[in-house]
């Protein structure tokens, strides 16, 4: 039986827990959902199951709608992680409940309870009391119970959670039988990605009620489109580099095209170094891989086949952590070693190695760091605490690098540019531009945290880099969306018509390469002056703003259009694009904003 | 030598000997002395003042009336404590406090509160009269008063067990397709039990032993509204010391055996639970 999640919310009051989740789980697939406690992916199962009703959406089993019908008629089975087993009836009868309930007769009840007893090895113990069983059997016995009546979905709530390391290998295995053997389509609920590497066909991250990215285990962990993703699952190195035509610049090091994924575009991007994919020597010259930088080793640990190291680069390496590091700390890099590296080379703590990097990975992010432009430090301290940088960048885990100390970093032309929404915003806005900045933050003093995201744009050809921004954005803000497309009133008749196709259109195309799902709207007047009154009057709405253009024309448009906005109670997300005929790099930098397009959604590649 | 167990509290000797020296003092001397009062009268004596119809119809109303009574509270009291733990709903916690309301007032206070509004010019008795239902003065309004002093019991019993009742296995009864009766009889009522019957029986026996709230309601017509304990009073008063003690004995031996019986059911209960190895 396959499932369908369309659009699911659900809130428990101001809390949004899970926030425009959709869905497609296929028949017999066992998929997995996988996120940190409090990410919403228990509810989202109860919400399957029938316990826990939703404010939104539509839940559908093999095309059927299943959101209005009671739990008890779905015909699904659900094994909870503290087993939740009927303690005052025996083990046979905790399995034969489902079949009791629906009148079957005694003979029948007690021959299908005795094979799924003996489907999980426990046949033995029909006649025992549920308290006088290990925790592993008991959530055995809660697994045969949940199969009683042959459900064509079974959903696991963290089901090896309350359990001991090695019954939880052990009940995994047997799980992961018992489901190829009679191919239900299954989910199970987790927060431990070995778990989830080790059962899932396909993978669902969750994150503050958010389904982040979907794919096969492998795909995930190799390609991940989410810095949350690239470090949830696994453990991951973040740095900034800088792409350009002759492939990525890492610090000092030059990674070549091939070497890389989608080393094409240009400018900052966040690349992803998993700690085995980091190769240590006693010296440069003995690398297999492009060398990196030297550092020494600061720890090393035992975990088993693998060993474990964090090696520390030196305060003045030109690599750039793309996570926030606190107070100037040096960067640490996490490293593991498989056994045969460990022979050729024994490592102690405090020892100078030579790293080399031999794969990374690049995140399709459009928002690659976060860099504060200000005049005085005091301004920039502001910026840096703003309830919306501060939910972004930490939900993001980005860096927001202060631009404003180390104004030496001239060639700033990626990552988002934040500044005060303020009267000299305009001038350092055309800076910014002129250096090739792309997208700007304008957060006015003292403003709270958005509650709606109103996204605009002044033409079609801004539209695009808009979208990849704002589905980066929307990820991390618990705010309702709205595409607002604004009507002038002189137009004609037929031209509403087209204004609400294009509407309709962006909708889709949001949904389809971003997974994101916005609402609509459709003004009518000039779209500076309703955004201009929309910025007077609301406090806790994001705007996010597309505009095209070079450089010159976008800051004209900002002058003459768009100042009042820049001076209201809102922030201001603006995305410029350049315009088609713009110059070769930029058109690259384009493409790499859309990227996210071909991953974020269920890991197609 | 093995080491010893820690005791919280010292040694066997010591303890059990407080335990039976309190319940002596307390609980055993009194009413050996009831018991060697009554035997002043003789077997013959005895059994016929427990015998003759008043004794008897007052014997079968205290008894039948507190059972009713806590048969009742039982249903009600369940949804009282299973809302107050469930529900969360403005006033909650004052409701919470309501509840002990009869445990704190003096039961005459609520006999003559009851009366003022079942008798036939009270607020309820002026509806209800006219309809046909005469609850003052009459076995219903010796009920009524029994329900008032029983209830705490079942509530205060109910809620902590309620409270630990794993939400979870309600879900899980729900997903294997039981109905919302089912689950109830199934995996909430035996979960409960226990607690249920032990307040069942508490609310019973401070029920059969109640005087002052139900004298007031009662009205106290012999043969019909009288209620042991009373006229056990009554006794007293008319200085027949023997028979007043005959009537108490009657009712500690017919208490004690009933108690003894619930005891022997939640015991049953949990042997039938356990011992299925």
């Amino acid at each position: 039986m396959s499932i369908d999640f369309e659009r699911i919310s659900k809130r428990y009051g101001e809390l949004t827990v899970v926030n425009d989740v959709s869905l497609h789980i296929a028949s017999g697939e066992f998929f997995v959902l996988l996120g940190p406690s409090g990410s919403g992916k228990s509810t989202l199962l109860r919400a399957a199951a029938g316990l826990t009703g939703i404010e939104d959406g539509r839940i559908l089993f093999d095309r059927r709608d299943v959101t209005h019908v009671p739990a008890r008629q779905r015909g699904v089975g659900l094994v909870f992680q503290h087993y939740a087993l009927f303690r005052h009836m025996t083990v046979g009868e905790n399995v034969e409940f489902a079949l009791r309930v629906r009148g079957v007769k005694h003979a029948d009840r007690a021959r299908r309870r005795n094979e799924l007893l003996q489907l999980v090895a426990l046949d033995d113990f029909t006649n025992r009391m549920p308290g006088q069983l290990s925790g592993g059997q008991q959530q055995r016995v809660a697994v045969a119970r949940a199969l009683a009546h042959e459900p064509a979905v079974l959903l696991l709530d963290e089901p090896f959670g309350a359990l001991d390391a090695q019954i939880r290998v052990e009940l995994r295995e047997t799980i992961r039988q018992v489901q190829r053997r009679l191919g239900m389509t299954t989910i199970l609920v987790t927060h431990d990605q070995e778990e989830a590497f080790a059962l899932g066909d396909r993978i669902g991250v969750m994150h503050n009620g958010r389904l982040l990215e979907t794919g096969k285990p492998e795909m995930l962990y190799r390609h991940p489109a989410t810095r949350f993703v690239a470090t949830f699952l696994g453990a991951a190195n973040l740095f900034l580099g800088e792409l350009s035509a002759g492939g990525l610049k890492l610090g000092q090091a030059q990674i070549a095209a091939a070497d890389s994924q989608r080393a094409s575009g240009h400018g900052e991007a966040v690349t992803v170094v998993r700690p085995e994919d980091i190769e240590l020597a006693d010296s440069e010259a003995r690398l297999h891989s492009t060398p990196l930088c030297s550092g020494h080793v600061q720890s090393l640990s035992f975990a088993g086949g693998v060993q474990r190291l964090r090696v520390q680069l030196p305060g003045d390496s030109a690599v750039q952590s793309a996570v926030n590091l606190a107070n100037a700390a040096p960067l640490v890099l996490e490293v593991t070693r498989n056994s045969s590296e460990q022979l050729q080379l024994a490592l102690n703590a405090g020892q100078r190695v030579a790293v080399g990097v031999r794969r990374v990975h690049l995140l399709p992010t459009p928002i690659s760091s976060f860099r504060i432009l200000a005049d005085s430090a005091q301004d920039a301290s502001q910026l840096r605490n703003s309830p919306l940088l501060n939910q972004l960048a930490t939900s993001m885990r980005a860096r927001i690098i202060d631009s404003t100390a180390s104004s030496g970093e001239g060639n700033v032309t990626q990552g988002v540019a934040v500044l005060a929404a303020d009267s000299r915003a305009i001038p350092t806005i055309a800076a910014a531009l002129a250096r090739g900045t792309q997208r700007l933050l304008c957060i006015p003093a003292g403003a709270p945290l958005p509650r709606r995201v109103v996204i605009c744009t002044d033409s079609d050809a801004a539209r695009p880099a808009a979208l990849a921004l704002v589905a980066s954005v929307m990820r991390h803000l618990h705010a309702e969306a709205t595409f607002v497309s604004v009507q002038s009133p002189a137009a004609p008749r037929g031209d509403v018509a087209g204004s609400f196709r294009r509407l309709l259109d962006t909708r889709a195309e949001l949904l389809e390469s971003h997974g994101l799902d916005v609402r609509t709207d459709l003004q009518v007047g000039a779209l500076d002056d309703w955004l201009a009154r929309l910025a007077a009057s609301e406090e806790q709405t994001l705007i996010v703003l597309g505009v095209a253009g070079d450089a010159a024309q976008i800051e004209a448009t900002l002058t003459q259009r768009f100042q009042p906005l820049l001076g209201g109670r809102c922030p201001v997300l603006l995305s410029c694009s350049h315009a088609p005929v713009a110059t070769l790099g930029a058109a690259g930098a384009m493409a790499s904003a859309q990227e996210p397009d071909q991953q974020l959604i269920d890991g197609a590649e | 030598m093995t080491a010893r167990h820690f005791r919280v509290l010292p040694g066997f000797g010591l303890t059990m000997g407080y335990t039976l020296l309190y319940l002596s003092l307390i609980v055993l001397i009194p009413l050996s002395a009831a018991f060697l009062r009554s035997a002043e009268l003789g077997p013959e004596r005895f059994w016929a003042v427990v015998t003759t119809p008043r004794v008897l119809s007052a014997l079968r109303l205290s008894f039948g009336a507190a059972l009713l009574a806590a048969l009742v509270n039982a249903v009600f009291g369940f949804i009282i404590a299973w809302s107050l733990v469930r529900l969360r709903f403005p006033g909650r916690r004052i409701v919470d406090a309501i509840i002990d309301l009869p445990f704190a007032l003096p039961t005459a206070v609520a006999g003559i509160a009851l009366t003022a509004l079942y008798s036939a010019n009270g607020w309820i008795g002026r509806i209800i009269e006219p309809l046909g239902f005469k609850v003052a003065y009459t076995p219903t309004g010796v009920v009524l008063a029994l329900m008032f002093v029983g209830l705490p019991f079942i509530v205060r019993t109910l809620q902590p067990v309620i409270a630990d009742l794993d939400r979870e296995l309600e879900g899980a009864a729900e997903t294997l397709g039981a109905s919302r009766l089912q689950t109830f009889r199934w995996v909430v009522l035996p979960a409960i039990w226990p607690a249920l019957l032990t307040g069942c029986a508490l609310a019973f026996s401070r029920a059969v032993g109640e005087y002052g709230s139900v004298i007031f309601i009662a009205g106290n017509i012999p043969l019909q509204s009288e209620i042991a304990p009373l006229v056990i009073m009554t006794k007293l008063e008319e200085f027949e010391y023997g028979e007043a003690t005959a009537i108490a004995v009657a009712m500690l031996l017919i208490s004690f055996t009933l108690m003894l019986a619930i005891n022997g059911l939640q015991l049953w209960g949990q042997r039938r639970q356990r011992s299925r190895t």
